[in-house]
């Protein structure tokens, strides 16, 4: 089944059904090309056009959604795999996702494989240089301290927040990402920490800094963005020296970045997606596909972006929009 | 302001004969009595007012997830003033607390987990102590005054053009107002000093979590379409979702727009959980549904037509450029709402400025406060520093200075006459001086609030003035704190199931001390209390890093004190057994002996000798006011360090409280339901030895008291227990507990967290343990008979 961008009733069609069959259309607009009535999607990566995962769940089981270039497909996961948050990898046969209670897979091609992480505590975000060069970062909202792990490609190792590198109070990082042999994690309370070699430094965003950054992408060191903020959107720039945070009027909170060029791609509460321009700063909101949060986004580099989110709570629900880069 | 805005202003100031009300016509069917529905509501809408009142009402306890951590039991706590829905006094101010770091970022703190800042001052549960501590970091302290929930639902209708409009963030008129809107989740703010919330369900369900410690499910979107006002997210129709324009941020172009336009007034929040025993959610989405529409259906308080020194008020009020931001109509979709605001955030100036953050509103900036109702709703300002109208006008400061600034030059003729304008919009012929309605009558003899005996004449007329005394919301400019009170007034603590009686748990006065390695007992340097509140705006309560014992202390009920002031000490003396050798028992009673061997009878440790003290004790502890020496009595306190002049409370005032404490009557027995069971539960009463200690009834020198208690000081507690030394109690010793009126005065036991008295039963150690073992080995039926004896005391 095919949905058309414009047909209310195609629409309302694709609204409460698994809708796994199709590549979906593609259009100057986002259009849902994916939904669930049980589970919601949170990250979404791929090694190519024809090559995404999506990742996501519910309280008792993950889901995972591949799409081959024609059509998007459930992918078995191992039992046992909590609600799966991010995903990340490096090549079609190297990819990795991680979620809640300490669930770390492994994609090697064929199948999902479990990794022993070491820990129960939840997972939120994956990145790394290499697969023997990998960062997670997680701890719960009930916690009391944020977790980093690095895996060697053999083992995990906790490399904790240092004390004294936590002013914020932050008690999990969400997403963790690098370029340029930079590496930063930013999560609760505004926390960003930045990986200096051997351990982590906090740094400081300003006086909007105040509120949660989901997630961060950029073009280079020097060309940062995190995105944030639960009720009031936060929109974070690093220059590779400073952050710098604004809070646009009328923004609600964001959870998705996707720095490609000249724009980031951002999402969040309501459905809301747009492109923040990096130059002047200004935010072009989309029309509206879905009321739902928007979790993550993600462009394959080809001519698509990618949105996955949903609702993480019962009952369950989530969506995969897709759309045309310009 | 836009010169647009003054030109509308202009032309509502003109048409004053509209509609009947001063500044313009009001929309039909929104004005109703302070905590009335609106008049437009339906049948329907009606039922779902009634039973979400009940809930505003229900006190939530341990066994319905109250807690762990809490502030109060109940909404309407802290929306009781005038009548359910309303503010309160300065007792149910709460702190809201945060830290700011080096590069200006604020941050709420945390207290027993993550409450948007909002301090609790209770935990029911062994994670933290009874009073979480406040986090060392936290370096921004404010109060705030419980907000009126009058009319939210014509609020949360106005739509946000109407707002933005008036806004002029840059002050691009020049006239000094900048008047800026707040956001919250992409909406334009609403609700809350600081305009932080634009959802009527979220300004619900927050505050639950945080004050109550219940926990709450989102509605879902089926629900917020039965709303008053419609909340759901499709109501417009899916097309429009999805076709709306889009573009650059804000304006016609917002993405939102094609959603119901009143979406935001129950916007997505997510699940809220919490660690205690009771599943979450802990409110039904039923409940929650009737609650939101209670507040939506919450009439406008009832604006009057200014007539006399209200119009000429009027004129003054537009004169002083006060109506700049009190702006005096919104529109609504159902016409033009008497709001006196107009929601934007304003910069308040230095004085006025708590260091809070909120969305956008900085630490200088408040919402404008809507001036319909202000009669009944003091006292005023974001933290209640201002006890009259008078007082707040004075101390708006920033934006408000030049208003403020022509008002006092005003001659005191022209100020009053603002003054009753404001008193004329709505809410004044329902303003009391604390709860009791206005002419509220004295219950007869032998009802709960009556006096002992029928009294009549000047008897009458002072047990009518004491009451009044006893209910009045005194405040710091009449001396309240030391910096630090428990309460504004006696009935702050007071008020169950009347005036004069208990209090939920959630005011039980917080005693703490030190226990050293020796297990001796060492009196923090403030004093055992640790009061709920202080009079030093911008500073929290903490207690010296030593403590480490917390005993909260429940509110005993007053009734029938008098006669038990006039029980001669030998009566009394005559019962006890210090060294359980008059009747080797195990129950050894001992006198609480205080202040030169005087016998010590009121409070839970019996540390008071006489009622005259247990007042002047209370007036000085609980409400931080001197009173002035009278010889022979040690309790109390004649001087101290605020500006305000000593004594604080008079004579003639503390003797109108001794007269009403006197006077008033023993609890009225109810009526039971099975009076074989009672009669069979009070020979088991006594066969499991429960009277040893709760000795049915003392004789007095105004007759019998049947208190059910020998006002001894008992251990009950077990062996190692820590707690509160106070007087000639040790740790483990209290009072017996009177029985009397025992069914309306839960909940039970010294610290309040009984729930029911079989659980009050269960908690009785040291003394008390044999008398539970034969409790425990009673049939159900049994026990069943001997609660039901209790409870009909």
């Amino acid at each position: 089944m095919r949905c058309s961008v414009v047909a209310l009733a195609l629409l309302s069609a694709c609204d409460s059904q698994d809708t796994g069959d199709t590549a979906g259309p593609v259009g100057a607009e986002w259009t849902e090309v994916y939904t669930s009535d049980t589970t919601a999607m949170s990250g979404v990566w791929g090694a190519g056009p024809d090559d995404i995962w999506a990742v996501g769940g519910n309280q008792d089981v993950a889901d995972v959604r591949h799409f081959d270039g024609s059509t998007w497909s459930e992918s078995a996961v191992p039992d046992g795999t909590h609600l799966l948050v991010w995903a990340y990898g490096f090549a079609s046969d190297d990819v990795f996702a991680v979620g809640r209670g300490g669930s770390v897979l492994h994609w090697g091609g064929s199948a999902w494989s479990t990794l022993d992480s070491g820990t129960t505590r939840d997972l939120w975000g994956v990145w790394g240089t290499s697969p023997t060069d990998l960062w997670i970062v997680g701890g719960e909202v009930t916690g009391t301290w944020p977790l980093i792990l690095h895996y060697d490609g053999t083992s995990f190792t906790e490399v904790p927040v240092e004390t004294d590198q936590n002013q914020h109070g932050g008690v999990a990082l969400f997403k963790v990402w690098g370029i340029d042999g930079k590496v930063w994690a930013v999560g609760d309370l505004g926390l960003i920490v930045e990986w200096d070699g051997t351990r982590w430094v906090e740094e400081f965003g300003g006086p909007f800094a105040n509120d949660d950054f989901v997630s961060l992408w950029g073009n280079s060191a020097t060309d940062v963005v995190a995105v944030g903020g639960r009720g009031n959107g936060r929109i974070a720039r690093y220059d590779g020296t400073t952050w710098t945070t604004e809070m646009p009027d009328a923004m609600t909170g964001l959870n998705a970045v996707y720095v490609s060029g000249d724009d980031a791609w951002i999402g969040g509460i309501y459905g809301f997606t747009g492109t923040y321009d990096l130059a002047s700063g200004d935010v072009v909101k989309d029309p509206l596909v879905t009321t739902d949060d928007v979790h993550a986004i993600w462009s394959d580099g080809a001519g698509h972006a990618y949105g996955v989110g949903g609702v993480f709570a019962e009952p369950y629900r989530g969506f995969l929009i897709r759309r045309e880069v310009p | 302001m836009r010169p647009i805005f003054l030109l509308l202003l202009a032309a509502c100031s003109t048409d004053t004969d509209t509609g009947g009300e001063g500044h313009g016509p009001i929309a039909e069917g929104i004005l109703a009595p302070l905590g009335e529905p609106m008049p437009s509501a339906t049948a329907e809408q009606l039922a779902t007012f009634k039973r979400g009142k009940e809930v505003a009402k229900r006190r939530f306890d341990s066994s319905t997830g109250l807690g762990p951590g809490f502030n109060v039991s109940f909404c309407a706590a802290c929306h009781e003033k005038p009548v359910f829905g309303g503010s309160a006094g300065m007792y149910r101010n709460f702190f809201i607390a945060g830290r700011v770091l080096e590069d200006g970022s604020f941050f709420f703190g945390s207290s027993a987990g993550n409450a948007s800042g909002v301090v609790r001052i209770n935990y029911a549960g062994a994670a933290y102590d009874a009073r979480p501590a406040v986090p060392d970091s936290d370096n921004v302290f404010a109060q705030r005054n419980p907000i009126p929930f009058f009319g939210m639902g014509l609020i949360a209708e106005i739509d946000d053009e109407e707002i933005l409009r008036r806004a002029d963030p840059d002050d691009a008129d020049g006239d000094g107002i900048s008047g800026r809107p707040n956001y919250d989740r992409g909406y334009v703010g609403k609700f809350g000093m600081k305009a932080q919330t634009v959802s009527i369900e979220a300004f619900i369900r927050g505050p639950l979590n945080n004050h109550v410690g219940i926990t709450s499910n989102p509605l879902s979107d089926e629900q917020r379409a039965r709303l008053p006002v419609d909340s759901s997210t499709g109501s417009v129709g899916l097309l429009d979702r999805l076709l709306g324009p889009s573009g650059p941020t804000g304006g016609a172009s917002d993405p939102f727009h094609g959603l119901s336009a009143y979406a935001q007034a129950a916007a997505p929040d997510g699940p809220l959980t919490d660690t205690d025993a009771i599943p979450d959610p802990e409110l039904s989405s039923d409940d929650l549904f009737d609650l939101v529409s209670f507040a939506m259906l919450l009439g406008a308080p009832p604006i009057e037509t200014p007539t006399g020194d209200a119009l000429a008020g009027q004129a003054h009020f537009d004169e002083l450029g006060c109506a700049a931001c009190h702006a005096p109509r919104l529109q609504g979709p159902r016409g033009p709402v008497p709001i006196y605001s107009d929601l934007l955030l304003h910069d308040m100036g230095d004085d006025l400025a708590d260091g809070i953050v909120q969305g956008f509103a900085t630490a200088r900036e408040f919402r404008t406060q809507p001036l319909w109702g202000v009669a009944a709703e003091g006292p005023y300002l974001h933290d209640g520093r201002a006890q009259s109208l008078d007082d707040a006008i004075r101390l708006h400061g920033g934006e408000g200075q030049e208003s403020r600034d022509r008002y006092a030059a005003l001659d005191a003729a022209a100020q009053a006459e603002v003054v009753a304008f404001l008193l004329s919009l709505g809410g004044a012929d329902q303003a009391t001086t604390g709860l009791l309605p206005p002419a509220a009558p004295v219950p007869a003899a032998g009802e709960f609030g009556g006096p002992a005996t029928e009294l009549s004449g000047a008897d009458l007329d002072a047990y009518v003035a004491g009451r009044e005394r006893f209910d009045h919301d005194f405040g710091v400019d009449d001396g309240v704190g030391n910096p630090r009170f428990n309460g504004d007034s006696c009935r702050a603590c007071h008020f169950d199931p009347v005036i004069g009686g208990s209090g939920p748990r959630d005011l039980a006065v917080m005693r703490h001390g030190i226990v050293d390695a020796d297990g001796s007992f060492i009196v923090p340097t403030i004093g055992t209390v640790l009061h709920r509140e202080t009079a030093l705006l911008g500073t929290g309560i903490e207690a010296q890093a030593q403590v480490n014992v917390y005993e909260p202390r429940n509110t005993p009920a007053l009734f029938g004190l008098g006669l038990v002031d006039a029980i001669p000490d030998a009566v009394i003396e005559a019962l006890a057994d210090p060294d359980d050798t008059r009747t080797p028992d195990g129950i050894s009673g001992r006198v609480s002996r205080v202040d030169g061997g005087r016998l010590g009878r009121f409070g839970w440790k019996a540390q008071v000798p006489t009622l005259a003290e247990f007042v002047r004790d209370a007036v000085a502890t609980e409400l931080g006011m001197t009173l002035p020496r009278e010889d022979g009595l040690t309790f109390g306190r004649i001087y101290d360090n605020d500006d305000v002049a000593d004594p604080e409370l008079s004579q003639a005032d503390a003797d109108l409280l001794l007269t009403f404490l006197s006077e008033l009557g023993p609890p009225p027995r109810p009526t039971p339901a099975d009076a074989d069971a009672v009669a069979r539960g009070e020979v088991t009463f006594s066969t499991v030895g429960c009277d040893l200690c709760h000795v049915p009834v003392l004789e007095g020198d105004r007759g019998a008291v049947a208190a059910y208690s020998d006002f001894l000081l008992h251990d009950i507690l077990p062996a190692g227990s820590r707690g509160i030394e106070d007087g000639s109690a040790e740790m483990g010793e209290f009072r017996t507990a009177p029985l009397w009126g025992i069914a309306e005065s839960k909940p039970y036991f010294h610290d309040g967290a009984s729930e029911t008295v079989a659980d009050a039963i269960e908690r009785h150690d040291g003394e008390g343990l044999a008398s539970r073992e034969a409790y425990d080995l009673l049939t159900p039926a049994e026990q069943a008979d001997l609660l039901a004896f209790v409870e009909s005391r």
